[in-house]
């Protein structure tokens, strides 16, 4: 049914944009040499890979956000809670500043640093939380808020020093920027998001026992180290590889899980398939949205995502919460 | 015959300076009722969780069914035991019914789901405890008797042969105490149960215990019948606090009194005591 309504959403989506154009005359594929089939060419190669990365991004981004809120037992978690975005930030502003033209596997320099100052950020919070003994999660946390502070004091020391011209580029950056991505990045990132992804849903009855807290998990006889490790590791790497796609879209990760939670219940059985294909539809349509609202010019997509997505929210969270008590 | 838990000197300290619990032996049958009491900072609840394998003793053996606690894996040993903790309210708003089937999680099949045994033992387990009427609701909804049952349904859901609760009556009214204690008591002697619970509750353990093991906050304990281990000396002597001692029939109950009271209660022994007044 969900899968349903996001092809269509996707269909939908790919038919908005600034040219308008037909389906009909797009199919009738990519045309002569001489003659290029301008339809055929705006919807598959600059509409459809944006569309398919923005489904990618979401997905990710949402089923990151269950599993961190989960493993944290804390609804103000979201996919970035660890630092992850900060990292992130950090690498992309290096790449900036410090000027690289270079590319690899066709990926921008951003890109690359934006994925190594995420993982290398998870591994530090997680070296730092791991020492902080048997309170694991509150140490986690703590690394997490502590290394994110650092991080963007960093990247205001770099802003403030850099040259504006290059500043600029990043800033676009940190809110969140999509564009149109060719096949090959597009499948490899997909390939990693969902295998992550499935990952995630063998650890889903786990996860429900962990919201009872550890001890109460292993005393149910869940191996709780193994969960905590999948969980976070899958979680952090979907992350990185959403982030290093497309800029930190803010939003996505905290509030589509919730939705998801308010409307369908906490069992994270269906929870994550379903904050998966949401965050998909959420991601896809507030795109189109960036694309379209002041066209020919385009939002920054983590604008649309919080303008849209918050409202809405609210709606949700007074509709639903007196039924399902979410909080306690 | 050998007990279904046997401790042989146990001791455990958190910290070097201070030992929690020192050499402690005692030993439960199967099927029997063992209830732990004694002052706060005593380590009953450490004693829990030695028990159940979640902390590891710095000396001596603690063996379930002839093998210690340590040589099972966690799944085996969530087989020999069930936990009820205080208050152990879930992060997000999961339903009565979606909570006690988190207890069958171990049994659950490789994609995730839950087979037909588990959804009987979960239903079994919410008639027991006459919680079925509010298996939909969330957990955050109920009354705190309500919400206690629930938590003894997820404990029995998972089908141990042993029941570890900590408090279980803390929150509770005189009605929900005797009605939880009447629903541990259903469990040990219909579903063969062993039960051990700490309490604060020195009536009701006599009431409801076959064993008791009473720790005192300096290291002393004492163990056996629950008949023979309390008496009003010795409570008054673990706990600090005097104690009244009344009886109904066989069954003796122990009231603890306050200062005010035990200064009234002096000055009418003095009354009785000078005639000419």
């Amino acid at each position: 049914m969900g899968l349903t309504v996001l092809i269509m959403v996707m269909m939908a989506c790919a038919a908005v944009g600034t040219a308008s154009i037909s389906f009909r005359a797009a199919l009738e594929g990519p045309g002569e040499q001489a003659t290029v089939n301008p339809d055929y060419e705006i919807l598959v190669n600059v509409r459809l890979p944006r569309i398919l990365l923005a489904c990618l991004v979401g997905a990710a981004l949402a089923c990151a956000g269950v599993v961190f809120q989960a493993l944290l037992r804390n609804p103000l978690a979201d996919p970035y809670i660890l630092g992850i975005s900060s990292g992130a930030g950090l690498g992309a502003m290096i790449a900036v500043v410090a000027g690289f033209s270079w590319t690899l596997w066709g990926r921008s320099p951003i890109a690359v640093f934006a994925f190594i100052g995420a993982s290398g950020t998870v591994w530090l919070v997680w070296f730092v939380g791991r020492l902080t003994g048997r309170f694991h999660v509150t140490g986690l946390l703590l690394a997490g808020v502590v290394v994110n502070a650092f991080f963007s004091a960093v990247i205001m020391f770099i802003t403030s020093i850099a040259r504006a011209d290059k500043v600029y580029d990043t800033i676009f950056w940190l809110m969140g920027y999509m564009t149109a991505e060719d096949f090959l990045t597009l499948w490899i990132g997909a390939g990693f998001v969902l295998s992550g992804i499935l990952a995630l849903f063998f650890i889903a009855p786990q996860l429900n026992a962990l919201s009872l807290g550890p001890d109460n998990a292993v005393s149910m006889g869940v191996n709780v180290k193994k969960t905590r490790l999948i969980a976070f590791l899958v979680a952090s790497a979907i992350t990185a590889i959403a982030v290093s796609l497309s800029g930190l879209i803010g939003f996505v990760g905290l509030v589509v899980p919730h939705a998801v939670r308010l409307v369908f219940g906490p069992d994270h059985r269906q929870l994550l398939p379903l904050s998966a294909i949401v965050g998909a539809i959420f991601l896809i349509a507030t795109d189109t949205l960036a694309r379209v609202v002041i066209a020919p010019t385009e939002l920054p997509v983590g604008v649309v995502t919080a303008i849209v997505g918050g409202p809405v929210f609210l709606v949700l969270l007074v509709k639903y919460s007196r039924q399902v008590g979410w909080m306690k | 015959m050998s007990g279904i838990i046997e401790v042989d000197n146990l001791s455990f300290a958190y910290t070097a300076d201070r030992e929690i619990l020192k050499n402690i032996s005692f030993r439960v049958d199967a099927g029997t009722f063992l209830a732990i009491a004694g002052p706060n900072g005593a380590g009953k609840s450490t004693l829990l969780n030695l028990l159940c394998g979640l902390l590891a003793p710095d000396s001596g053996t603690i063996k379930v069914d002839s093998m210690p606690v340590g040589s099972y894996s966690n799944e085996a040993l969530a087989e020999k035991f069930a936990v009820v903790r205080q208050e152990p309210v879930p992060a997000f708003g999961f339903s009565v019914i979606e909570m006690v089937l988190m207890a069958r999680t171990r049994y659950f099949g490789s994609m995730g789901f839950e087979s037909r045994q588990d959804r009987q033992a979960v239903n079994e387990a919410l008639e027991a405890t006459d919680t079925a009427q509010f298996a939909a609701r969330p957990l955050s909804s109920l009354s705190g008797g309500e919400r206690q049952r629930v938590f003894i349904a997820r404990a029995l859901a998972q089908s141990s042969s042993i029941l570890l609760l900590d408090e279980p009556t803390s929150f509770l009214d005189f009605k929900h105490q005797v009605a939880i204690y009447d629903l541990l008591k259903a469990a040990q002697l219909e579903k063969n149960k062993t039960i051990v619970t700490v309490t604060h509750d020195i009536n009701l353990a006599s009431q409801y215990c076959d064993q008791i093991l009473l720790l005192g906050a300096d290291g002393s304990y004492y163990t056996g019948n629950t008949r023979t281990v309390l008496s009003a000396d010795r409570i008054r002597k673990v706990f600090d606090v005097e104690i009244f001692e009344g009886k109904i029939g066989q069954e003796r109950f122990f009231i603890p009194l306050g200062k005010s009271t035990r200064e009234r209660g002096q000055s009418d022994n003095k009354k009785s005591q000078s005639p000419h007044l």
